[in-house]
């Protein structure tokens, strides 16, 4: 029973015990009172009555009348005369119930109308002695009135003193509620602190809470900042900051094979000439600063397209990828230009040249490195700051423009031309963990079903997200009911700024409750980084559900991620440009190890995304991952044939 | 000795129990009546055949000075002839010898005690009658 409960059943027992024992107490001591003077009232009266019957001169008739008179007045129950010889000489006896007062009060409440006994003589000759007993209904009649009053009065008192106690109560009930659901987010993993309540022994509580929240929260912070810089470590340069070398080659190959990446993008190779020649005449520190120079304008373009990044691929080569199709070549021009003007001030000599290619989305990675090398080459050939830009598109995706595009989006969703498709994760042991189920849809009509890098840039511009996630979790619950398999979706981080979205979820949840339980339902780690509380939001709604929540692609971000113990996430994927290639790279594995090892202190699963190789897979579970997913990962034997 | 209450007692009228009376050594009629009535209690006499009767008392033959006055009544059988025991006249008479006495109103333990209890010394009812209380005193002292 609740603490709160159990107060007020206490409050309300004490409350009808002190009602019950005021009217007890009010009713005995008047039922005393009354039975005090009721024995008085017949003593007096016997006396007063012998006394006249005393004066009869033994005469039988007069003493009778005398005796009657006095019994029709109606107060007495009985007047007895007994002769000298015990012979009952003369009797009147009337029984009068009540008027008000119920049975079980008179029965409850006896009064005992004590006979009063006085002595009758003619001269020296003793006649005997008369006997009275007043009525004792009318004190019963008395005696209830006054215990209905009395009732009513304490009963006015009671609902005072339960007012009374209703304020009191919800006044330790609300800081208690609050300390309780701290206390629960804590347990669900939202280490949040809360204000501190007016009741000490609550304040204390909270007070012992919120520092263990706290010293929480340092140690997090130490460990994310440890991680971040293993992260530094394993993906930057030195000099620039930028990723190095193995890093952005893994950022590009997982952008260009993800799931849900860009349909189509661009990439810029840009060649610093004759770096060591520069080096000798300028000196290593004025080639530092030039080379910074050169990080910063490509820098200005990746914070102004959202999905950008940027490496230092050796000494003298940067690369840029641009998340948007089409811009590739005109972006490596105003790079050119800005160097152009920017670069003489370290020395006549000093010039770059860049090769720019479209990509597509599926595109194999070398293929486009052979590409833009290939352009790059060509762009050296010529004079200093030129650019050639090759164009490998086969862009044809859909006829009939973007407004032809959008209507396939609406048309597949309504007509239900939707599948989900199961990538297996599986556990250490090689257990299925769950199915990671990303969406496909069928734009055309009998055409193959296509993935999210073909439609999301669609629907996104269509504001359709919510639909499209609805759908996927809608058919993910089904698929869920049908063989029993843990099935993983992701959510666009566009659905998340929908208002109504994480009820809808909610709604849909709750009616497939059993379904429900083995549902993984992941958002982008950079959902997580631009809107924190939606997220965290959405955690605490879906909880109730039963469904696990987590975040995918997540690693380059995770340890800003300032709030992340507060977010009550139950899983974490590691993006496969962390995870990939941790084999061959000690530095990238250590950082691996590091998240993995700061997730854990969470209570967080940490999933690998993107593992392609035994080799990768051995590392990965050495470094402490809980489940691998890519293009190596077999579905568990028992699980049924990807559909 | 017979003293009035006023000298004994500086009151009107008192009413003693049997170990006041004796401790004092003198007391007034009831004083005498109460004491030979707790005395012959004492001696096993059923308390219906006792009675302490108000008499109206002439001293000194007819004519003479009425006192209001209390005397002792026994009763061998109820309704017989009681004998008297007073303090004016030694002797035991029976009432028919005792044409200086007219009887006014009887009383005795009986009844009045009943249903009260020994533990009634603090019944308001109890300390209304100086009857009564003497009861009580007496029943303190053993009687």
């Amino acid at each position: 029973m609740s603490l709160i409960r159990q107060i007020w059943l206490l409050l309300l027992a004490t409350l009808l015990l002190a009602l019950v024992a005021g009217v007890t107490i009010v009713v005995r001591s008047a039922r005393d009172t009354l039975q005090t003077q009721l024995q008085l009232k017949n003593s007096d009266n016997a006396t007063a009555l012998a006394q006249v019957l005393t004066q009869q001169k033994g005469q039988r008739e007069m003493m009778e009348l005398a005796a009657a008179a006095q019994f029709d007045t109606g107060f007495y129950r009985s007047i007895r005369f007994i002769g000298a010889g015990g012979k009952p000489m003369f009797q009147r006896e009337a029984t009068v119930r009540p008027q008000d007062a119920p049975t079980w009060f008179v029965a409850l409440t006896p009064i005992e109308s004590v006979p009063g006994v006085a002595q009758v003589s003619d001269g020296w000759r003793a006649l005997g002695s008369i006997e009275v007993v007043s009525q004792s209904a009318f004190a019963h009649d008395e005696l209830w009135h006054g215990a209905l009053r009395a009732a009513e009065a304490l009963g006015v008192v009671g609902v005072i003193a339960g007012l009374l106690a209703f304020l009191g109560v919800e006044r330790i009930r609300r800081p208690l509620d609050h300390t309780v659901e701290q206390a629960a987010s804590l347990q669900r993993g939202e280490y949040m602190t809360v204000a501190e309540p007016s009741v000490p022994e609550l304040r204390r509580l909270t007070r012992a809470m919120n520092s263990m929240v706290e010293r929480l929260r340092v140690v997090f912070e130490g460990q994310a900042a440890q991680v971040e810089s293993l992260r530094r470590q394993a993906s930057c340069d030195a000099l620039t900051g930028l990723s190095n070398r193995g890093h952005f080659m893994a950022q590009l190959g997982a952008a260009l094979n993800r799931e849900d990446g860009h349909a189509a993008g661009g990439l810029i190779l840009l060649r610093v000439h004759e770096l060591a020649e520069v080096n000798r005449t300028l000196g290593r520190e004025a080639t530092d600063r030039m080379i910074r120079s050169i990080a910063q304008t490509l820098q200005v373009y990746t914070e102004r397209a959202k999905g950008a990044f940027i490496g230092r691929l050796n000494g003298a080569d940067f690369a840029l990828a641009l998340p948007q199709g089409g811009v590739a070549a005109e972006t490596a021009k105003a790079i050119v230009e800005l160097l152009r003007v920017a670069l003489p001030a370290f020395g006549a000599r000093v010039s770059v040249s860049a090769g720019a290619i479209e990509t597509r989305h599926g595109q194999e990675l070398a293929a486009a490195m052979t590409a833009v090398d290939f352009a790059l080459a060509k762009a050296e050939g010529d004079e200093p700051f030129t650019v050639v830009s090759a164009s490998t598109t086969d862009e044809v995706l859909v006829s009939g423009g973007e407004q032809g595009w959008r209507e396939q989006v609406r048309a597949a969703l309504n007509a239900r031309r939707l599948r989900l498709a199961t990538f297996p994760v599986v556990n250490a042991a090689g257990a299925l963990l769950h199915l990671e189920c990303p969406l496909r849809m069928q734009l055309a009509p009998g055409g193959p079903f296509e993935n999210a890098a073909r439609w999301l840039p669609l629907a996104l511009r269509s504001k359709l997200t919510c639909d499209v996630d609805e759908r996927a979790l809608i058919l993910a619950l089904d698929d869920i009911a049908r063989d029993g398999q843990p099935r993983g979706i992701n959510i666009s981080p566009a659905s998340l700024q929908d208002i109504s979205f994480a009820a809808r979820l909610r709604t849909i949840l709750s009616e497939s409750p059993r379904s429900a339980r083995h549902l993984w339902i992941e958002v982008d780690e950079i959902a997580a980084v631009e809107h924190f509380d939606i997220v965290r939001e959405l955690a605490r709604q879906l909880r109730p559900a039963g469904a696990r929540f987590g975040l995918e692609h997540a690693g380059e971000r995770l340890g800003r991620l300032e709030r992340l113990f507060e977010a009550g996430l139950d899983y974490v994927k590691i993006d496969a440009s962390v995870a990939h290639g941790v084999a061959l790279d000690p530095q990238r594995a250590a950082f691996v190890k590091g998240l993995a090892t700061m997730l854990h202190s969470l209570s967080l699963e940490v999933i690998a995304e993107g593992v392609s190789d035994a080799e990768d897979a051995r590392t990965l579970w050495a470094c402490g991952v809980d489940g691998i997913t890519g293009p190596w990962v077999q579905a568990p034997e028992s699980a049924p044939p990807a559909s | 000795m017979f003293v009035p209450d006023q000298e004994v007692w500086g009151q009107v009228d008192y009413w003693a129990s049997p170990l006041e009376m004796l401790g004092k050594g003198r007391g007034d009629c009831e004083d005498y009546v109460i004491g030979k009535y707790f005395s012959l209690l004492a001696s096993g006499v059923p308390v219906t055949s006792l009675r302490l009767v108000y008499v109206r008392a002439t001293i000194g033959g007819p004519g003479g000075e009425v006192l209001a006055h209390m005397v002792l009544a026994y009763y061998a059988s109820p309704g017989a002839e009681p004998l008297i025991l007073d303090n004016l006249i030694g002797e035991i008479r029976p009432a028919s010898r005792r044409p200086d006495l007219d009887p006014v109103f009887s009383f005795n333990g009986d009844g009045l005690w009943q249903g009260v209890g020994a533990q009634s010394v603090g019944d308001p009812v109890a300390r209304l009658s100086r009857w009564r209380e003497v009861l009580a005193k007496a029943h303190a002292e053993g009687f």
